[in-house]
């Protein structure tokens, strides 16, 4: 598998960058109360199963509370 | 030192001057008539109660002062200004109060009350020393938090702040104590009564006490019109029809007392109670009281409160 | 003028404290590692989607990817991130209507167009900022994994789309002057890019009309063609200008509503 040294530049940075989103997603959840729908346990659901960087999107743009 | 003299008189002789006039003010939204030819001014330095039952058209008349509303007819002037709709220019000399106020939830209190410094245009100094001072007044002081996290008490206090950040010559109070629980309440009246040597306040509410507590001078809204409007005092020299209440001793003087004054209600087993009777009329009660030899518990003269003169005035 | 300073600086204050940014900045990089990444891997893809297909009789001839595919893929993931800060600001004026921030706001004496401004200002630069990221990043695979050479113009395409999404957002504030509520914004934008849609269909049907559609502003959308040099740059001056026209015309018009507008 010669392939998976020249995908490397590609995998680091796209695992580092949905790893920070699902951490900034999972601690905005946890240090949110309310949401626009749906509670905290569904938006964790969502934000750890929705593969990679859907989850959080969907959070963004349907559970984030507006300040 | 001339000079100074002469601003000094200058400033006594403008006392007297009316700080809002409105002439002539209709609105109608769709269908619904809410104000109809309302004339009405406001001294400076009075505490002015604006009150009125809910959907009497308070805040309507307070947006169009602040020029959020445009009115049908007739026409604003705030310090001798004409106010225009959607500008706002002679809002430098107004301090608004929403009835519930909103902010920015991501910032502090302080941050915000900067924010409205850099608007209204003053100097960096000037608004950083007043936010200072205001903080204080409404004992935001020690508070770091950001604005999301406050309480209703809290963001009230810190619109009144809000509100004073120019020294506005005029504060407009949309019910700022209806939603507050007594505490609140007090703290948001001391407040008001503290600043009122600074500015003139309007102030509307449906809850009388406060009124009572704190005005001046008195405008009641109905039907569109100003179905009222006086001084404190005036108003209850007007309204002198007062009630007598007497408690007595012994049963025997009660009803002795009752052939004399039949028109009373026995409100107990030893107590009367008399409508509409003036001063002249106690002072001619306890003449007879005196020469009858009756002693009593207690005489009171009871004051019309607010609720039932503004009662009166809602059933014309 | 300190005024309109201190409110720009509410507007930043807000989308980094609300976690706005980061998400935002994080998303579109992940788009720009994308494009590229997705190209890397369709031969793979396609070795494996092959030994299926030969079952089938469908015999797939060896894939060649360069820039172009990963260009193309670029141009396809754009739509979506856009769709994605649309969204997510798509608010930005009918949420302080709602909650009535701005009453304190222009009781205080700010000029109403200076919040329009101010919203400008910060959508402008925000998509600026995020969409040349995105660019930065697939350019730079680009060009370390193969050769943007061979494409006649890398930047000319990108920055009619950009342009294209400077036009939207225009459409976004005027809307949100017009309308209060979130849905009739969101509506708003969406038909009246269906009624340009139409416009172009009903100038590509009849001929007297043709001549039009150059200045539309959806065509730029079209400039994505340039990367397999289908079409010709000059194509698009028109439309450009006319864009950059459309865009003045509605910030002029969404003051002159707001001026009007009934904020209470």
């Amino acid at each position: 598998m010669e392939n998976i040294k020249e995908i490397l530049p590609f995998l680091i940075p796209l695992i580092i960058a949905e790893f920070v989103l699902l951490f900034v997603t999972i601690t905005h959840i946890l240090t949110h109360q309310h949401y626009k729908h749906g509670n905290r346990i569904l938006w964790l659901f969502i934000a750890i199963l929705g593969m990679q960087f859907i989850g959080p999107i969907l959070y963004f743009l349907f559970g984030k509370e507006d300040a | 030192m001339d000079r100074k003299g002469v601003a000094i008189m200058h400033k006594e002789e403008k006392k007297m001057e009316n700080i809002l006039t409105l002439s002539h003010i209709s609105k109608t939204f769709g269908n619904h008539q809410v104000l109809s030819d309302l004339n009405f001014s406001v001294p400076e330095h009075t505490i002015f109660g604006f009150i009125g039952q809910n959907g009497a058209g308070k805040t309507t008349t307070m947006k169009m002062i602040l020029g959020l509303l445009k009115p049908d007819e007739g026409e604003i002037f705030v310090c001798k200004e004409k106010v225009e709709y959607g500008q706002n220019r002679t809002n430098k000399y107004i301090g608004y109060l929403p009835d519930v106020p909103e902010f920015y939830g991501f910032m502090t209190s302080k941050e915000y009350l900067t924010l409205c410094g850099q608007i209204t245009g003053m100097a960096k100094e000037q608004y950083k020393e007043r936010i200072l001072e205001l903080l204080e007044l409404v004992g935001l002081t020690d508070n770091k938090k950001q604005i999301q996290g406050f309480s209703r008490g809290m963001k009230q206090r810190l619109g009144i702040a809000q509100a004073l950040l120019n020294r506005p010559k005029l504060l407009i109070c949309d019910e700022p104590t209806s939603a507050l629980d007594p505490l609140g309440r007090k703290e948001i009246l001391d407040i008001l009564s503290s600043i009122k040597k600074e500015t003139t306040v309007i102030f509307s509410t449906h809850i009388l006490s406060d009124v009572e507590r704190i005005c001046d001078k008195i405008a009641c809204l109905h039907d569109g019109k100003i179905a009222l409007q006086n001084t404190m005092q005036e108003m209850h020299f007007l309204y002198k029809d007062t009630e007598i209440e007497i408690e007595f001793d012994q049963l025997e003087d009660m009803e002795l007392f009752q052939k004399s004054y039949p028109n009373g209600i026995q409100t107990g087993r030893l107590q009367l109670h008399y409508k509409k009777y003036t001063k002249e009329d106690m002072k001619a009660m306890l003449l007879f009281l005196g020469k009858n030899n009756i002693t009593i518990q207690k005489i009171e003269r009871l004051e019309p409160t607010l609720e039932e003169l503004f009662m009166e005035v809602v059933k014309k | 003028m300190r005024g309109l300073l201190g409110f720009i600086k509410k507007e930043y204050m807000e989308i980094f404290r609300t976690g706005k940014l980061l998400f935002m900045v994080i998303l579109f990089s992940l788009f720009g590692i994308m494009s590229p990444a997705i190209a890397k891997l369709t031969p793979w893809l396609m070795n494996i989607m092959s030994e299926s297909l030969k079952e089938t009789g469908i015999i797939i001839t060896e894939v060649k990817v360069d820039a172009i595919t990963s260009w193309t893929q670029f141009y396809k993931n754009i739509p979506i991130v856009f769709l994605v800060f649309f969204f997510l600001f798509s608010n930005i004026l009918t949420m302080e209507y709602q909650k009535g921030t701005l009453i304190s706001i222009l009781t205080k004496g700010l000029e109403r167009w200076k919040i329009i401004l101010a919203k400008l200002i910060l959508l402008c630069s925000l998509w600026t900022g995020l969409y040349w990221l995105c660019y930065g990043i697939t350019y730079v695979y680009n060009a370390y994994f193969w050769d943007n050479g061979i494409i006649s113009s890398v930047f000319f395409p990108a920055f009619c789309i950009y342009l294209f999404g400077i036009y939207l957002l225009s459409l976004l504030l005027l809307f949100s002057v017009i309308f209060s509520s979130n849905t009739m914004v969101i509506i708003g934008v969406f038909g009246s890019c269906f009624g340009i849609y139409l416009l172009m269909l009903l100038n590509r049907m009849i001929e007297s009309l043709s001549f039009l559609e150059k200045y539309l502003p959806i065509y730029l959308f079209y400039a994505s063609n340039l990367i397999s040099n289908i079409t010709e740059k000059k194509e698009y001056i028109y439309a450009i200008f006319a864009t950059l026209v459309m865009i003045i015309f509605h910030s002029i018009l969404t003051i002159f509503f707001f001026n009007k507008k009934v904020v209470n």
